[in-house]
This record gives C-alpha cells, sequence and structure tokens, in this order.
C-alpha cells in the first residue's frame, strides 16, 4: 500500500454548541480522484478545511503529504473552495499571477503559463476585464485556473462543477482527468453523484460528521446490489411497502429498497397489488444516488453487505 | 520574493491605482499649492517697484550709498537720493518713486527720519531697506565684525534647558510647524487604518480568505497587508512633505516670515518612534472591525466612531495652548490613543517631561502588541463566517479561548 497524499483519522470539530464533525477518517492515496460525498451540513467543508489547516481539529490525526501542514506544503496544494472567492474590482490577469505568486510561483513563470490556460478555458479575450463583469461560469473557470496554474501535487476541489453549462461540465471533467494522468491526487467533494461515478475510484460519505461510507466505488455498488430494483410495467410504483425511493428513469421504474426489505418482499408487495403489470422485474446495480439515499436515509448498513 | 512582500506590493498597488487615492493624495499638496501661489501673487501684486527716495540733509549717509543686492528672492527696490527735498518732492508726483524719506540735519540726536508718500506707504520689506542703509552708513566707522553685528540687530533667542524648544523672535512661525506636522501625520495614520479595514473586509466580502490560508499564514497575510498599507502612507507622507517642503522653499522666495522656517527635527524624530506603534495600533483595530463586520460600509461607520478616540486631543487645543502641561494634558500624552497627536500639538508650547514620552511609548506600543494579538484570534473566527457579523459575545470568546466557533 502506497503512503497515503491525505489522511485524515477520526477528526472532530465543534463551533460553539454545534457538533459539525464528529468522527470523520478517510485515507486518500496519489494519482487517485477520491470523492467526498455526503448531504448538505454533513461536515463535508469542514473535514476539508480541517485537512488544509484552515480550521484547527478538535481531536484526530491529519497527515498531508507525507505529514502535518507546513507552509512549504501549501505550494503543492490547490484548493477550489465551495465559497468560491476572487478579488471582483481587479482585473482578471493579474488576479490570477498575485493568486500564482502565493502558492511561490514566479511572476516570469506564472506569466508564460497562464495564457494557455485562458486559451483553454476560453477566458483569453477577456482576461483584461475585472472578475465581477464575468460570469458566475466564467468566475467559476477563472477559480480552476487559480487552483491548477502552479501545478499542485495535491488538489482539493469542493463542487467543481457548480454553476458550468454541460460543455463547460465536459471540459472540467476533462482536465480533472488529465490531472489524474499526470500524476496529480485529487480529492472532490460534490453532490453530483454521476460525476462522482464517471471520475472517483473511492469514496467517502459523510453523514451528520460521522464517514458512514468509504470505500471503492465499485467494491460498494457490489456490497449493496440487491438494495434495488429496476421493473418494466405499467401502473403506479410509488409507496410500495420496503421501498425508500421510487423513480422513473427512462421509461423503467427504479426501486431503492428499504433497510431489512430484501427484493422478494418488494415483488411479492407489488405482486398483491391491483392495477400494476410487470413486464420485467430484475435486482438492479445500484447507482450511487442509490445508495446516498439509501445510507442518509435508511441509516443503516446493506443486510448482505 | 517572499510572500509577506507580495501581499505588500499588491495591497500597495490596489490602493494607489486607485482614483480615490490619487484624489485624496494630491489633494492637500495641491491645495497648499495654490494657497501659496495665491500668496505670491498677492505679495507680487502689492509690491510696488518703483524705487525710494532719499534727502540726506543730515549728510550721514555718504559712507555707503548702495547695498548689496538680495542673495536670493525678488530684489528689493531702488533707493535713490536727491539732493534737495524739492526734487523728491516732484519725482514724487511725476510717480517716478513711490516715496522719500528725510533725513533730517539733527538725525544723530534726534534719531526721527520722515517719510513722504502719496497714498500708500511703501511695503515693510522696503521700509527696511532704507533702514539697512542708514545702519550700514551709522556702523561704518566701526571695526568690519562689529559693524556686521550691529546691521544684523537684535537677535534673541530662548532655549529650553534641555534644548528641544527653542524661540526666537525670527522663528516664532515655528510655533505652528509642529502643529501641521502632527496634524498631517494624523490624517495620514488615520487613513491608512481606513484602508486596513477596507482591505480585510475586502477579503472578507470578496470571500477569498479560505484560498488566501491555504496559501500563507495569517501573519504573511496581515503583515503584508499592514507592510502595504504602511508603505501607502510613507508615499502620502512622501508626496506631502514633499510638496511643503518646495512650497515653503519656494514661498520663502516672496514671502519673508517663511525663510524664518526651521523643521523641528527632535519632533520629528519623536513622531517617527511613536508612528509605528500607533500604525499597529490602529491597524489592530481595524482588521478586528474589518473581520467582524459583514461589508465594508458597515465597518466604516464603527470605524469612524473609533477614529475619534485617535483625534480627541482636538477638542483640547486650547488647553495644550493655555495649560500645556495640565493634568489633562498630560493624561492624553499617556493614553496610548491619543499620545500621538497629543505630542505634536503640546510640542511648541512646552518641554514634555522625558517621562511621560517613554511612559507613553511603553504604553502606545504594548497596546499595539494587545491589539494584533487580539485582531489575530478574531481574524481567523471572523474571516470564514461568510456573511455573518460576529457578536460580542462569540469576539470575547475567540479572544479569551482562541475558539473558531
Amino acid at each position: 500500500m502506497p503512503t497515503p497524499t491525505a489522511m485524515v483519522s477520526h477528526l472532530s470539530k465543534s463551533f460553539g454548541s454545534v457538533r459539525a464533525v464528529e468522527d470523520v477518517s478517510f485515507e486518500v492515496f496519489p494519482g487517485e480522484i477520491f470523492g467526498l460525498l455526503g448531504p448538505n451540513g454533513a461536515g463535508k467543508t469542514t473535514s476539508i478545511r480541517m485537512l488544509l489547516d484552515i480550521f484547527k481539529a478538535e481531536h484526530g490525526e491529519i497527515s498531508v503529504l507525507g505529514g502535518k501542514m507546513d507552509e512549504a506544503k501549501k505550494n503543492r496544494i490547490g484548493y477550489m473552495p465551495e465559497e468560491r472567492g476572487m478579488y471582483k474590482d481587479l482585473k482578471l490577469e493579474p488576479t490570477l499571477i498575485f493568486l500564482a505568486r502565493l502558492k511561490g510561483l514566479s511572476e516570469a513563470e506564472a506569466k508564460r503559463r497562464l495564457p494557455a490556460w485562458l486559451k483553454r478555458l476560453d477566458l483569453y479575450d477577456h482576461r483584461f476585464k475585472k472578475v465581477q463583469e464575468l460570469s458566475k461560469g466564467m468566475q467559476q473557470k477563472a477559480q480552476m485556473i487559480a487552483t491548477l496554474l502552479h501545478e499542485p501535487d495535491l488538489i482539493v476541489i469542493d463542487e467543481p462543477f457548480s454553476g458550468l453549462d454541460p460543455i463547460n461540465t465536459r471540459l472540467v471533467e476533462e482536465i480533472i482527468r488529465e490531472q489524474q494522468a499526470a500524476g496529480k491526487t485529487i480529492i472532490m467533494s460534490t453532490h453530483q453523484m454521476y460525476q462522482v461515478e464517471a471520475l472517483c475510484s473511492r469514496i467517502a460519505l459523510i453523514d451528520k460528521g460521522r464517514t458512514v461510507l468509504y470505500g471503492e466505488v465499485d467494491q460498494i455498488k457490489r456490497n449493496f446490489a440487491g438494495n434495488a430494483v429496476t421493473i418494466t410495467g405499467q401502473g403506479d410504483f410509488t409507496n410500495v411497502p420496503g421501498v425508500l425511493d421510487a423513480r422513473q428513469v427512462n421509461g423503467d421504474w427504479h426501486l431503492s429498497l428499504a433497510p431489512g426489505a430484501g427484493p422478494q418482499d418488494v415483488f411479492r408487495a407489488l405482486a398483491a397489488r391491483d392495477g400494476l403489470k410487470i413486464e420485467r422485474f430484475e435486482i438492479a446495480e445500484p447507482s450511487l444516488d442509490d445508495i446516498f439515499i439509501w445510507v442518509v436515509q435508511g441509516k443503516q448498513e446493506p443486510s448482505h453487505a | 520574493m517572499p510572500k509577506l512582500w507580495v501581499i505588500a506590493k499588491h495591497e500597495y498597488l490596489k490602493i494607489t491605482r486607485k482614483r480615490s487615492f490619487l484624489l485624496g493624495t494630491l489633494a492637500m499638496p495641491l491645495f497648499f499649492v495654490a494657497i501659496m501661489a495665491f500668496a505670491i501673487i498677492m505679495v507680487i501684486a502689492s509690491e510696488d517697484q518703483r524705487p525710494i527716495g532719499y534727502v540726506d540733509l543730515a549728510g550721514m549717509l555718504t559712507t555707503v550709498t548702495q547695498l548689496p543686492p538680495e542673495k536670493s528672492g525678488p530684489q528689493p527696490v531702488e533707493l535713490q537720493a536727491f539732493a534737495a527735498e524739492a526734487q523728491a518732492q516732484a519725482a514724487l508726483e511725476a510717480k517716478q518713486i513711490q516715496a522719500y524719506y528725510v533725513l533730517p540735519a539733527d538725525y544723530l540726536t534726534s534719531h526721527k527720519v520722515q517719510l513722504i508718500y502719496w497714498d500708500k506707504a511703501p511695503s515693510s520689506s522696503a521700509q527696511r531697506r532704507f533702514d539697512d542703509l542708514v545702519r550700514a552708513n551709522l556702523a561704518a566707522a566701526l571695526p568690519k565684525d562689529i559693524a556686521q553685528r550691529a546691521q544684523s540687530g537684535v537677535d534673541l533667542t530662548a532655549r529650553s534647558a534641555d534644548g528641544q524648544q527653542e524661540v526666537s523672535g525670527e522663528s516664532a512661525v515655528n510655533i505652528i510647524v509642529p502643529f501641521f506636522i502632527g496634524l498631517f501625520f494624523s490624517i495620514v495614520v488615520l487613513s491608512s487604518g481606513t484602508y486596513m479595514l477596507e482591505a480585510v473586509a475586502d477579503e472578507k466580502e470578496n470571500r477569498t480568505i479560505e484560498v488566501m490560508t491555504t496559501s500563507l499564514t495569517p501573519g504573511q497575510l496581515i503583515g503584508g497587508k499592514a507592510a502595504g498599507l504602511m508603505a501607502v502612507s510613507l508615499t502620502q507622507i512622501g508626496i506631502l512633505a514633499f510638496t511643503i517642503v518646495l512650497v515653503v522653499f519656494v514661498g520663502a522666495q516672496f514671502i519673508e516670515a517663511l525663510r524664518a522656517i526651521r523643521i523641528p527635527w527632535s519632533m520629528f524624530m519623536t513622531l517617527a518612534l511613536f508612528f509605528l506603534p500607533t500604525f499597529a495600533l490602529i491597524a489592530g483595530m481595524m482588521i478586528t472591525i474589518g473581520s467582524m463586520v459583514t461589508e465594508t460600509r458597515q465597518g466604516q461607520q464603527i470605524a469612524g466612531a473609533l477614529n475619534m478616540l485617535f483625534t480627541v486631543p482636538f477638542f483640547f487645543i486650547i488647553i495644550f495652548f493655555s495649560a500645556p502641561n495640565s493634568t489633562l494634558a498630560t493624561i492624553l500624552t499617556i493614553f496610548p490613543t491619543t499620545s500621538f497627536l497629543t505630542i505634536a500639538l503640546r510640542w511648541s508650547m512646552t518641554t514634555i517631561p522625558q517621562w511621560e514620552l517613554i511612559l507613553a511609548w511603553i504604553l502606545v506600543t504594548a497596546s499595539a502588541v494587545a491589539m494584533i494579538w487580539v485582531a489575530s484570534r478574531v481574524f481567523r473566527l471572523g474571516m470564514l463566517r461568510y456573511g455573518q457579523r460576529l457578536d460580542l459575545k462569540t469576539v470575547l470568546r475567540a479572544v479569551r479561548t482562541g475558539a473558531e466557533g
């Protein structure tokens, strides 16, 4: 097992009487894209902030790039926070050069690297505009440049796709893959499960300040197989006993099962219901969406996991 | 370049490139230039350049008939001798001369001269020119060094025992110099405090603090901002000082009173010693306020009230003039926020006891250190509370325990 690029172990943190993080642990290894998931207010951002030494953890252990955070390591980290921040009354190009210089890049080197990034993210013609004159999506892309311009070894990105149209989403996705291919370690916090499925090899799901799910995406999905079924048929498949969530996907019904409920139980319940016509009933490989809902709402590990 | 200097340079350029900075910084120097230009024009316009005549009935203005020209500044009016009063009167009526003196035959015993002019008396500098001519002739028979001393007249200088204060007849104008220097320093220090507030509140308003915190230490961030803003202050002081020196230098060529102005170096050095801790004290206060509020405008309102703590000595200026060693003056000298301005205002009125200066410096420095410490704790807490105003209870807890929430 290689040495993790980032590791947090049993972190906890309170703000006044509010326990923001109770017990969060995970490890992120070199060259992987690691997904940090969880509902709003679960403690993801606070955990990231503790990892990056923005907040001090009350308890627990943190290791970044092989040890405790220090000033030299800050130059090897690229961070795109959830709260996007740019100097709104400054022009784009000098702002990005300034931020790169704070990461230890010389002005000349920052100026050399910047045009390629600006062109790639379609911001080159806007480089002399004030940041406040840019659209939200453009500001988002500018923030991406600020995160990557100094070529960090560890990239921490919080909701990298929010505010982006499909074309730019694909572009950012492509950039993230390229960074991984270049050997960078990426921690990505997001709500967009399909992005996590597409990009991440491993995830940690945080809920109410605790790591409730952790491991390889494929393994987690295998563990949760049997906790969802796909049905082709006619009628109303909602409010079925033993089903947490029912939704239509491409004409089929996708049912996430409640903890303790098996596919057989659900099949029996459907068979007993009038007005339903079932053409196909199959055990589905759960999506991360299903797993997210199952874990966050179900509060239990799968019975057969 | 160390990150602290990157921040300092960024902050300096950000502020000095603002139109409001240029206007604010150049307004006062331009005001001085305008005032001085007006004064010079008035002096030139009011100065009658026609010669002044004299009729020497005493026969004593024969040894020295012409005074040497002035070394600098505008040349004084010419003195023109007339053999008889009638000739001088004719020249006056023909407006060839602006006035004429009659030195009576008994001048050496009466010590009286007669000045005849049409409707406007000659300027004091023109009259002094004739006085100099009389004095030069009276002293002509004396040994050269005594003659020179007699011609230069009385020049009494009163010095305090410690040499800190000096007052002479010609340097009376210097009484107000420390007052103005103190005033300018205060304006600059207070305006840099406001810049500090904006610099901190801007980070919060722009939500850049997370990126900053993962790039540098709070010390580098705050230190860099403080260094940049101090450079802004020094730029303002430099521009102001250069303008004042230039204005006084040029003005002195035309306005005699300005030639007596001397820079009070001892006060300058003393205020320079107080500048850094006073700046740090204000900066600490402004960082704290900037960290607590959600918008720059909110902070400016509070900062306006806090500035009063520094400018309150202006309200007691009459007391500094009438009783510069009163208990109130001493208290305001020692109190950290009022030390700087009080020292400047008291300087030309009295000799401020050394123990007061030393105690004041210790207190203002200690206050500055304490305030910066408080500011660093509140800053860390406040910067990550986007859109939230910190209440006093939370701030006090953060100061007491270093808690982040």
